[in-house]
């Protein structure tokens, strides 16, 4: 952090994934990006690019057969809750309630008990799913189970969030009340977010700067600058921030006109 | 037919109000039962009419007469409760080293080396066949039957925990990890409780497959319990004995399975099935 180097540092980073059966399949070609402390980072590309694969890699799930992965200077080894992530598909615990969920990450810290129900009640009235404290993941909805998803990672307050499409299975008022919600989170405590999504305009408003995917092989095509004032509520309707919008979306449609190509 | 079911069951449990749902339970909770009634009537039916001796077939009122007399001398209650008690104890014997078995072979190279040849070879195998064997080092008393039956039932649950915990959704495990659990608590709070529904039906392989083991060493060794009672029995020409005997086996049989799915049910509560209505 103090040395002038950027806290995450990801240095030509390849991935192949090697199925038992069927042949390989190169996810990640040389991926270079670096991310500075409390930035926010969007990531942008096709579906298939290889978005989810590097977030694996960040997070320590997946080894790093090329290239290197600092954060904070050290290597990264294995899996910790210092980058808490959001997964794509929720992968929350279905023998677990609601609030079982959310606790499961604050029992690993030294919290007494009081302070970590009352830690796990706050997140889930955050994410509006009071009233569902006690149910099962299987009894919920899709955009229900993302709200339990992503109160149970930010309930643990890791300083790197690490976010596959974390809104993408909320409709357009949760989605807007969620994104405030992080913004609201991002700007009070100290966080650095790498986040994953399709929707431009999110994209956008949300982030610092954006990285542009290339097709798979993914491959960073470009960074975008994207520094907007995010407490101006009208701010979607500038030209500049239209104008953003629209550049980024040619890069992204080329890309993914790319990959529809090679399929076929 | 069973499937149709199903479906016109859940429609009709959508359309019902609530107040009345219950008694149409309890109405089609009945009408599984037609299938054995059907059986009983034909039965009894057959043995009054005179087609075969009464010692061929005994009437099941007379079989029925039997078993309630068995019940009042106390015979009853010891050979029901030892072959249940063997039952018993061998499945839960099978269930906790099938289980631990189970999780060495998925976590250990050596242990899934080790025993991944012995349950290939050992499940398919028909174990009745060690029988000689067992009597030969254990005797003939409980310690040989209980033996018997978990070298029988301990199978299904090893092949069942091993599938189960391969199934385990890696997300699950990388979520857990994210949150910091350790070694041993990804395999206790994370990797069981995930496997769970699968090792269950392993375990509801074992079961009953425990009591048929029961039963049958019982045959072959003698002495008390309900396969011991039935050979017994069948030895001194009493067929009522016998017929008791197979209608005490289908009882104490039905009541194990049942509470076994019952089980199931309170421990998979959050599971997707226990929000669905089912025809059992
Ligand atoms: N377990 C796996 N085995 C083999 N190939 C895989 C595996 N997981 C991903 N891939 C391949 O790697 C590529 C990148 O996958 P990844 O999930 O990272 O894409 P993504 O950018 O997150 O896509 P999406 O936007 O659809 O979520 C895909 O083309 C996929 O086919
Ligand atoms: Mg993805």
């Amino acid at each position: 952090m103090s040395n002038g180097q950027p806290q995450i540092v990801i240095d030509k980073v390849s991935h192949m994934y090697r199925p038992p059966r069927g042949k390989p399949v190169l996810a990640l070609d040389d991926v270079s990006l670096q991310v500075g402390t409390r930035e926010f980072l969007a990531l942008l590309g096709p579906s298939g690019c290889g978005k989810s694969t590097l977030l694996y890699l960040l997070g320590g799930f997946l080894p790093i057969e090329k290239g290197a992965i600092t954060v904070d200077s050290k290597p990264v080894a294995a899996p910790g809750p210092d980058r808490g992530i959001v997964f794509q598909h929720f992968a929350l615990f279905p023998w677990k309630t609601v609030r079982d969920n959310i606790l499961y990450g604050l029992e690993r810290q030294s919290m007494p008990k009081d302070e970590r129900l009352a830690r796990a009640q706050s997140f889930i009235d955050l994410v509006g799913l009071s009233g569902f404290e006690d149910s099962f993941p299987s009894q919920l909805s899709g955009g229900m189970k993302q709200r339990t998803a992503l109160a149970r990672t930010l309930a643990f307050d890791p300083k790197i969030l690490l976010m596959d499409e974390p809104f993408g299975a909320l409709d357009a008022q949760t989605r807007h009340l969620m994104q405030g919600e992080l913004l609201n989170i991002w700007q009070r405590t100290p966080k650095t977010v790498i986040f994953v999504t399709h929707d431009v305009q999110e994209a956008v408003y949300l982030a610092d700067r954006v990285a542009v995917m290339t097709a798979r092989p993914g491959r960073i095509k470009t960074i975008v600058d994207t520094k907007f004032d995010k407490n101006d509520p009208g701010i979607f309707k500038t030209k500049v921030f239209v104008d953003k919008v629209d550049e980024l979306w040619g890069l992204v449609r080329d890309e993914a006109i790319k990959a529809e190509r090679r399929k076929v | 037919m069973a499937r149709t079911d199903a479906v016109a069951e859940q429609e009709t449990l959508a359309l019902e109000a609530p107040g009345r749902s219950l008694v149409r339970r309890i109405l089609w909770g009945a009408a599984h039962l037609i299938s054995i009634a059907a059986l009983v009537i034909a039965w009894e039916g057959l043995a009054r009419s005179g087609t075969f001796t009464p010692f061929v077939l005994p009437s099941l009122s007379s079989v029925i007469e039997r078993i309630w007399s068995d019940a009042q001398s106390g015979e009853l209650a010891i050979n029901t409760g030892l072959t249940v008690y063997r039952a018993l104890v061998g499945f839960l014997i099978s269930a906790v080293f099938g289980i631990l078995i189970g999780l060495a072979m998925s976590r250990n190279v050596v242990a899934n080396w080790f025993f991944d040849p012995v349950v290939s070879v050992g499940f398919p195998m028909p174990k009745i066949a060690f029988l000689p064997v067992v009597i030969l080092w254990l005797g003939v008393y409980d310690v040989s039957k209980i033996t018997m039956i978990v070298v029988d039932a301990i199978f299904p649950v090893i092949a069942a925990t091993v599938i189960a915990i391969k199934g385990v959704e890696r997300e699950l495990i990388w979520s857990a990890r994210n949150m910091g659990a350790s070694d041993r608590e990804l395999m206790w709070q994370i990797v069981l409780p995930a496997a769970m529904p699968q090792i269950l039906t392993g375990l509801q392989v074992a079961l009953p497959l425990s009591m048929i083991v029961a039963v049958v060493a019982e045959m072959l060794m003698g002495g008390y319990g309900l396969g011991g009672a039935m050979m017994t029995a069948s030895r001194f020409a009493d067929s009522r004995g016998v017929f008791a005997g197979i209608v005490e086996i289908a009882i104490v049989g039905y009541v194990l399975v049942k509470g076994m799915s019952l089980l199931r049910r309170r421990l998979l509560i959050w599971h997707q099935e226990a929000n669905e209505p089912t025809t059992a």
